[in-house]
């Protein structure tokens, strides 16, 4: 009957142990940015997709719900990619590029970015935030020659290029 | 890790090591599987519990579990076990992120613990044990609506009724000791391992009945009221 003795100690340590692991902790994750990313690309001689720098000036804006413009992106130059944010909830975004040299000549395109929003959930001590599902993406075509998809998967990810974008030659 | 977390994380660490150095100098775990050849017969009853932390948790915070097992006991050394439980949460639009969630599902785990003691056929237990457990459950989540802070649309966020299920397993180290009679205090430290999970089509879950709060639940506890049959 050796262990009757340690009953109480052992009983009281389960209460300590219970005690020391009822510390709670917010687990969210660090990195909660959800951006759509772009790439810019050109073809080479032999018609290959490469990365490409775009040497002129690059500004983004949208139109937000209330008819107002905002910039997305300012003066962006020697760009081989950047990022923009997408509505969290909206079936279709339409995102303004306006793309000017040194001379002050410029283009003007807009895109149409549709996707499937998806709710994402990590904790109710962590903000809402979405993903999103890229279903087509078309443009005009004064400086842009093509724009495609390249990965539809927009999530907490930043590595991926979500968007390739081929601008006219000139640029 | 924050300060905090790497705290709690020390903390258990040390008080396991404390647990299991103490059970190692309270038996003797040479052979604590060999059967012990007596004339104790196989069958010596049955034991139920209740888990009184689950309770208290349940009425301290916004989530927490009943819970009751069925023990049976074999010549005081091995001890198949069923615990079957109810967990429950109800999270009321949290202050800073606005979000809901509920939740409330049986669960039910199964296994066995082995009596650590050299002398078994006493009426305390040190113990080890594993545990096979699933929950199937139905979650609302729900966030109160807000406007998208650069494009100003008007966002909602939520699901109700959305299925999930988890298997998960756990080892067990306890105590048992006899109080009064057929009567049996005790208590269980517990590390789960996630086996397999659905979490339906939001990403992920915040509490899961039996399992706790997901990502910080690797270690649990029980303390336990028990009356031998």
């Amino acid at each position: 009957m050796k262990v009757r003795h340690h009953g109480s100690p052992l009983l009281w340590g389960g209460v300590a142990v219970s005690f020391l692991l009822a510390c709670s902790s917010i687990e969210c994750p660090v990195q909660t940015t959800v951006a759509l990313n772009y790439g810019v690309y050109c073809r080479d001689a032999s018609g290959a997709e490469v990365v490409d720098t775009l040497a002129d000036t690059l500004y983004i804006w949208t139109r937000r719900k209330d008819g107002r413009d905002t910039l997305l992106m300012n003066r962006g130059v020697g760009l081989s990619s950047f990022s923009t944010t997408l509505s969290y909830n909206h079936p279709e975004d339409t995102i303004i590029m306006f793309v000017t040299d040194t001379f002050q000549t410029w283009t003007l395109d807009t895109v149409w970015l549709k996707k499937t929003d998806i709710p994402h959930f990590e904790s109710v001590d962590c903000s809402a935030h979405f993903f999103h599902q890229l279903d087509a993406v078309r443009s005009t075509h004064y400086g842009i020659d093509t724009i495609m998809i390249d990965n539809p998967s927009v999530t907490y990810d930043t590595t991926p290029t979500h968007l390739r974008i081929f601008f006219k030659n000139r640029y | 890790m924050t300060p905090l977390q790497r705290i709690c994380a020390s903390s258990s660490r040390i008080v396991i090591s404390l647990l299991l150095l103490l059970a190692s100098t309270t038996t003797y775990a040479q052979g604590f599987l060999k059967w012990e050849a007596d004339t104790v017969p196989l069958f010596r009853g049955f034991a139920v519990s209740g888990d009184l932390a689950g309770l208290l948790q349940l009425q301290l915070s916004d989530y927490g579990q009943y819970e009751a097992a069925l023990k049976l006991n074999l010549h005081d050394q091995y001890f198949p076990i069923v615990e079957v439980g109810y967990g429950k949460a109800h999270h009321k639009e949290d202050e800073v992120t606005g979000i809901s969630y509920r939740t409330q599902a049986p669960y039910y785990r199964l296994g066995c613990d082995v009596n650590l003691l050299k002398q078994k056929h006493t009426d305390n237990r040190v113990f080890v044990g594993l545990r096979y457990a699933f929950t199937s459950y139905k979650v609302d989540i729900s966030c109160r609506p807000f406007v998208d802070p650069f494009w100003l649309w008007d966002t909602s966020f939520g699901v109700k009724d959305e299925a999930c299920s988890q298997h998960w397993a756990e080892v067990v180290f306890g105590i048992d000791a006899s109080v009064m009679g057929p009567i049996h205090l005790g208590w269980t430290v517990r590390y789960r391992k996630r086996l397999a999970h659905h979490d339906g089509q939001m990403g992920k879950t915040w509490y899961v009945p039996g399992y706790g709060i997901q990502e910080s639940s690797r270690i649990g506890y029980t303390f336990n009221l028990s009356i031998d049959i």
